[in-house]
């Protein structure tokens, strides 16, 4: 059941930000959904409370309706999504600053727009095939951060800068991916190094242009990528790259061997270097799907399919992913003739696991 | 993939083309629990600033536990880079895909008993046929497999150079007996094509002693082309330097530039890369040089890349520079003047070289009066022809013309002619030479 707001002191933190209840109305409810990848009880959800009248500010229809559009875009339901956010005026209204009603919001002022909105504004006309239309919205969002970033700067708002330049960075690294997806390296290979220039030098990202110029075929250019992330494991300090855990670091380093022995057809090596992982972190996706492909391979179609079974079967919410599932399948597809009964069997496994958005048609059943 | 006709046989064939697998990649629907559940100025707030960090960050472990049934990293992003969507996961082939001359076709080949009984004494072949041949890839003739089980398989991978374009067939045959006893013949055919992927259009100029060649590669792909090497190999006595344009962003950072250097990649579809060589003659002085007919200039070797590092070789045709007509003899300006003022006469060095292996001469030298310029403006100062003696079989002579030049500003010397006295021959005329005269 819902409660009203609480009428004492606003200014006190743990009223405001004691739990996600004190950031939107359920809002616990609503992410524990989320993490379980429950988006149409989401849907459903929104749309009860929104006929129940639940939602009392503006605040809560503005992160209710974020969510709304988030498990759309999750469905697949990318048109759906988009008349949803189209529901909004311009994001930059004052309809949507936190200024325009000071008793509900004193003290406080700028945008209540989660950012999520303009993110998923940009990426959904990618998603409905209109690329011109979608690249043009990236851009003018990361212009639109940079701006909002020069005026907290120009403000001292440290923590907004903070936050604001991390927007950015994931702005850019969405612009890589799509630009990626079309294959247009040498655009990649220019935004990365933009990042790169801006300090956000670290060995994910390294890796990252390691396995770019991999693809590309530029085998030394990715060599000299994967030895500068050694280096940066080998060198590190204390507290640098805290973000990445030492077992995370090692099988960084271990997967990007394993590349190099690959593309070099040593298929034997780059198993090595995968089971090295796998031993160190059980749940290393990466390692076991590549080692499973790195089998086949080695015209060892059975064991290559075992490893990929075995994963499904053990670290299933980690494991269940439409590439390694596509994978399984052609596995499949190749080991028996008569391949529809046991992709049947997967299929139904899947239905009964998996997340709502996960895209079941990659069985091709 | 194909599948043999029902009924009539206890095996079939099933085919994947083993190109290298590729990365997948789709950015995905993944956010930060602070751009979703709060607006995004919220941070300008101090009391936010502080608070919201250990709160989400709670949430965000709790989201993502994975001992927990969580699906939190479909979601949620662990690191900024997760935006890409790209993990690192391999993808096998989906489709067979375009072949190219100069790949390596790479196919893995199982053989399936689909039957509930055992099958016995299995010759496997697999030979590609294409229009002028027809090549073995797999015999297992000498070492035939002993058996498959009901349900069981045989592997093998073939791969194969592909050096001819057009129409090519796989063709997978069993020769087995059967539960029955009795000998079964299993042919299948994969049929496909191979295109070119290059073509390679050249120009050759020749300045005095240096050829220039200019490559020009466009790439006829689907998918974009990374040059890892493209040499020249010039024929005997050639030799030959590639000229690259100098690094156009000198200004940048030291470690992206230790990071990588822009690699050379041609565009699907039409792109194209020129290379410019220049091209030496090793050793001019040698006779064996000046072979009347064709100059072959040497071969293009081209390397790229494609896929995960896929490979690809071609090589040209000889290229063949601009032919050699046999010269008996060789007149050509060694030195004017630097400076050439209007109506004072200045001395034009000149040799004159015979290239045939006997004595020629006496000779003539003249300017001719066909001008198709107009006027003359540059006429040899005194007598109007210079006689030369012989000169002996592979000698030279050098000597000076007396010129005078009568109109100021950018002048030609045109129509310097030899001619054979004893033989009455006349030779073509020295190209014109543009020289610049100025006021006293």
């Amino acid at each position: 059941m819902d409660e009203p707001s609480p009428t004492s002191d606003p200014a006190s933190p743990t009223n405001q930000f004691g739990s996600l209840n004190d950031l939107a109305h359920e809002l616990a409810s609503l992410e524990d959904l989320a993490s379980r990848g429950s988006w149409r009880s989401i849907v459903d959800k929104v749309s009860r409370a929104r006929s129940l009248n639940l939602l009392t500010r503006p605040h809560d229809h503005l992160i209710y309706l974020s969510y709304n559009v988030l498990a759309l875009s999750k469905l697949r339901r990318f048109a759906d999504a988009s008349n949803e956010i189209n529901t909004l005026d311009d994001f930059n209204s004052h309809y949507y600053k936190y200024e325009t009603y000071p008793q509900l919001y004193p003290n406080r002022s700028g945008s209540m727009i989660p950012f999520s909105l303009r993110f998923i504004h940009a990426q959904l006309p990618l998603k409905l095939g209109n690329r011109q239309e979608g690249l043009d919205r990236f851009y003018l969002l990361l212009k639109f951060i940079r701006e909002k970033i020069k005026e907290k700067e120009s403000n001292n708002l440290h923590d907004s800068v903070g936050i604001w330049k991390r927007r950015e960075n994931f702005v850019l690294n969405c612009l890589i991916g799509h630009h990626l997806g079309d294959k247009e390296f040498s655009l990649c290979l220019d935004l990365i190094k933009d990042l790169i220039n801006r300090d956000y030098l670290d060995p994910v990202l390294v890796s990252k242009l390691g396995h770019i110029q991999m693809q590309i075929g530029d085998i030394e250019g990715a060599k000299g990528s994967f030895n500068r992330v050694e280096t940066m494991l080998n060198e590190r300090k204390n507290d640098e790259y805290s973000f990445l855990s030492e077992v995370q670091f090692r099988n960084l380093v271990n997967r990007n061997k394993a590349l190099v022995y690959l593309v070099g057809k040593d298929y034997v090596s780059a198993v090595r270097e995968y089971e090295e992982c796998i031993e160190r972190d059980h749940t290393d996706v990466v390692a076991l799907n590549n080692k499973a492909l790195c089998l086949m391979y080695l015209r060892d179609l059975s064991d290559s399919i075992k490893v990929l079974e075995k994963a499904l079967e053990r670290i299933p919410t980690i494991a269940l992913d439409e590439t390694l599932v596509i994978n399984l399948c052609s596995m499949y597809e190749l080991a028996y003739v008569n391949h529809s009964e046991i992709k049947r069997t997967l299929n139904n496994w899947i239905i009964h696991v998996a997340p709502d958005d996960f895209d079941a048609s990659c069985t091709r059943v | 993939m194909s599948s043999a006709p029902q009924g009539t046989h206890s095996l079939a064939f099933r085919v994947m083309r083993l190109c290298k697998p590729s990365f997948h990649v789709d950015p995905p629907f993944r956010l930060d629990l602070a751009d979703l559940c709060v607006g995004e100025d919220v941070f300008d707030d101090p009391l936010a600033a502080a608070n919201l960090p250990p709160l989400l960050s709670t949430q965000l472990s709790k989201s993502t536990d994975s001992s927990d049934l969580t699906y939190g990293n479909r979601f949620l992003l662990h690191h900024p880079s997760d935006a890409m969507g790209f993990s690192g996961l391999l993808l096998l082939p989906q489709s067979f895909g375009a072949i190219y001359l100069g790949e390596t076709f790479c196919s893995y080949i199982s053989i399936n008993n689909n039957s509930n009984f055992e099958v016995r004494d299995i010759i496997i072949k697999a030979e590609i046929q294409t229009e002028r041949q027809r090549i073995l890839l797999l015999d297992t003739t000498k070492s035939p497999v002993e058996s498959i089980r009901a349900g069981g398989r045989y592997d093998f991978i073939v791969e194969h150079d592909v050096k001819e374009l057009g129409a090519h067939t796989l063709i997978c045959t069993a020769l087995y007996v059967d539960n029955d006893g009795e000998r079964k013949y299993l042919p299948q055919f994969f049929k496909f094509a191979v295109a070119n992927p290059l073509s390679v259009r050249t120009k050759v100029r020749t300045v005095k002693e240096t050829t220039y060649l200019e490559a020009c590669i466009e790439n006829h792909t689907k998918t974009n082309l990374y040059m890892d090497q493209v040499e020249f190999e010039p024929a005997p006595h050639w030799s030959a330097t590639v000229l690259k344009a100098d690094e156009l962003h000198p200004a940048d950072n030291s470690s992206t530039r230790e990071v990588f250097k822009a690699p050379i990649l041609i565009r699907s579809g039409g792109g194209i890369h020129n290379y410019l060589y220049q091209l030496k003659l090793a050793s001019p002085d040698s006779a064996q040089m000046k072979v009347e007919g064709t100059n072959i200039l040497g071969k293009l070797q081209i390397t790229w890349r494609t896929n995960l590092g896929e490979p690809g070789r071609l090589q040209t045709q000889q290229i063949l520079g601009t032919p050699i007509s046999r010269k008996e003899i060789e007149l050509q300006i060694l030195e004017i003047p630097s400076l050439i003022n209007l109506d004072k006469s200045f001395l034009v060095h000149l040799n004159l070289t015979n290239h045939t292996d006997r004595e020629l001469g006496p000779f003539e030298v003249w300017l001719s009066q066909n001008s198709v310029h107009g006027e003359k403006n540059v006429v040899i100062n005194g007598f109007q022809t210079m006689v030369l003696p012989q000169v002996g079989a592979f000698g030279s002579s050098d000597f000076h013309l007396n010129l005078i030049a009568t109109k100021l500003g950018v002048q030609k010397i045109s129509g310097i002619t030899v001619s054979d006295t004893r033989e009455k021959k006349t030779f073509d005329p020295l190209a014109d030479v543009e020289i610049f005269v100025e006021s006293d």
